[in-house]
C-alpha cells in the first residue's frame, strides 16, 4: 500500500536528519497531494442493447459532488458507451446479464453501464 | 360524506383510444374542469389542510370526480359501476424551485395485462414546464422495477411532461414510472390524487370502432418506444387490450408459444394493412 503525504512528510524528515533526503522524496509529496485532490466521477448510461455502441436511452451524470441534468435529450453527453469511453470514461460495471434472461419480464430500465472518471 | 358507492355513464374512448392506453399507460384530458370549479378548488386547497373534506363537496363530486369527459374515460376503461375509492384523496403540492422528484412508480405496483384501477390525478391551476408538472414515461407500465433500485435513475429518452391548462385530469395505469419535474418557478402546484377500482369483468363496451379487429392491437405500426424491445412491448400492449376486451384467453396461443395474433386472420388487417404474419407463419 502506497503512502499517504503526512507518512511521506515524516520520512522526509528523518531522511533530513540523516542527511539523506533527496528531491524525488520531496516531489514524491508533491504527487501523492495531486493525487488526493482527484475526485471520483461517475455517468451511468442504461444503453438500448449490451453492445457498448448500442444507443443510450438515459443517463446519470455525478460529477463535482453533485448531479447534472442535461436539459433534454439532445444535450446528452453521449450517444453510446463508446463515445464516453472514448473521452476517457472507464467502465466499471457491465450490464447485469443474470437479470436479464427471464424471457417473460423485463427488469429495470435498458442496459446499464456505470462509468467512473477521476479527474 | 356524500354516498358514492359506484358510478355508471357513457363510455367515451374508442378502440385505438383504449389501445393508446394500453401502449402509453397514461391519458391526459386537457382543460376539462369549468374555470368557475378549478378557482373554487384553488381556494378551497388553501383553506383546508384536510384535502378529503372536498369529497363532501357535490360541486367538486360533479365536476372532478364524475366529470363527464374523465369519467366517461375511466368507464370505458374500467367498465360500468365504476367506483371511487373514497374517502382518499391527496394533494401533492409544489410551492417554489426544486430539483426534479426520483423516479418511481408508487407503492405496491403489480405488473401484468389486468387494468382493475386507475390511478388519475388533476390540476386545478395552469401547470406550465415551470411549476414542475409530472413527467411520465410511457410505456414503463410494463417495466418490473423495484422501488428502491430505481432511484439512481435521472434521465430517460421519451419522457413526456403532463404540463397542461387548468381543470386538466390524467389517467394512468398505477405502476406507470412517474415523477414531479423541476420547479423552476415559484408558485403554487396543487396536483390532486385519486383512484378508481373495477366492479365488472372486463368487456369491450366503449366505442367500437367497426370492422376492427383485436389483432390489430399488435399490429400498431406507429409504435416507437426506446426503451423496450419492440415485440416484448408490442405483446404486452396487445395482452393489456385483449383483456380489457374480455378476451384474454385468446391472446396467446399455448400450444406453440406463438401470439394468437399471428393465426387471427388470414386477410391484411383493416386498420393498418398488416400482413398477417399467418401467411409467413403457414408458409
Amino acid at each position: 500500500m502506497g503512502r499517504s503525504i503526512q507518512q511521506q512528510v515524516e520520512a522526509c524528515v528523518e531522511a533530513f536528519r540523516q542527511g539523506s533526503l533527496t528531491e524525488a522524496s520531496l516531489m514524491r509529496i508533491g504527487e501523492l497531494a495531486e493525487g488526493s485532490s482527484k475526485r471520483q466521477s461517475l455517468l451511468y448510461l442504461q444503453s438500448k442493447r449490451t453492445s457498448i455502441t448500442s444507443a443510450v436511452i438515459g443517463m446519470s451524470l455525478f460529477k463535482d459532488g453533485q448531479f447534472h441534468d442535461p436539459t433534454g435529450a439532445e444535450d446528452w453527453p453521449y450517444g453510446s458507451v463508446a463515445e464516453a469511453m472514448a473521452e476517457g470514461w472507464r467502465i466499471v460495471k457491465f450490464p447485469e446479464m443474470a437479470l436479464l434472461v427471464d424471457e417473460t419480464r423485463t427488469y429495470g430500465f435498458g442496459c446499464e453501464f456505470i462509468l467512473e472518471k477521476w479527474e | 360524506m356524500r354516498e358514492m358507492r359506484t358510478h355508471d355513464c357513457e363510455a367515451t374512448l374508442t378502440d385505438s383510444e383504449a389501445m393508446d392506453f394500453c401502449r402509453e399507460g397514461y391519458l391526459v384530458l386537457e382543460a376539462v374542469v369549468p374555470e368557475e370549479i378549478n378557482k373554487r378548488t384553488c381556494e378551497f386547497l388553501l383553506q383546508n389542510e384536510r384535502t378529503e373534506q372536498l369529497l363532501e363537496e357535490d360541486w367538486f363530486v360533479d365536476n372532478v370526480i364524475l366529470n363527464a369527459q374523465a369519467a366517461g374515460a375511466v368507464r370505458s376503461l374500467l367498465g360500468s359501476n365504476f367506483k371511487l375509492t373514497m374517502p382518499f384523496i391527496f394533494n401533492h403540492l409544489a410551492q417554489e424551485p426544486m430539483e426534479p422528484q426520483a423516479w418511481h412508480r408508487d407503492g405496491s405496483s403489480h405488473y401484468g395485462p389486468e387494468l382493475d384501477s386507475l390511478q388519475v390525478f388533476y390540476y386545478p391551476q395552469d401547470t406550465p414546464v415551470e411549476l414542475g408538472p409530472t413527467e411520465v414515461l410511457p410505456g414503463s407500465h410494463f417495466l418490473f422495477g423495484g422501488f428502491s433500485h430505481m432511484d439512481h435513475y435521472r434521465n430517460f429518452k421519451g419522457v413526456v411532461s403532463t404540463a397542461a391548462p387548468a381543470g386538466s385530469i390524467f389517467l394512468t395505469v398505477y405502476p406507470v414510472w412517474h415523477r414531479r419535474g423541476k420547479a423552476t418557478s415559484a408558485g403554487r402546484r396543487n396536483l390532486l390524487k385519486y383512484w378508481y377500482t373495477r366492479t365488472v369483468a372486463p368487456q369491450r363496451d366503449w366505442v367500437t370502432e367497426p370492422g376492427l379487429e383485436l389483432a390489430h392491437a399488435y399490429h400498431r405500426t406507429d409504435f416507437n418506444i426506446d426503451h423496450r424491445e419492440t415485440h416484448r412491448a408490442m405483446d404486452d400492449t396487445a395482452e393489456m387490450f385483449y383483456w380489457l376486451c374480455g378476451e384474454h384467453e385468446k391472446c396467446r396461443a399455448w400450444s406453440n408459444n406463438l401470439p394468437v395474433y399471428y393465426y387471427e386472420s388470414s386477410e391484411s388487417c383493416l386498420q393498418c394493412g398488416h400482413e398477417a404474419a399467418a401467411r409467413k407463419a403457414r408458409g
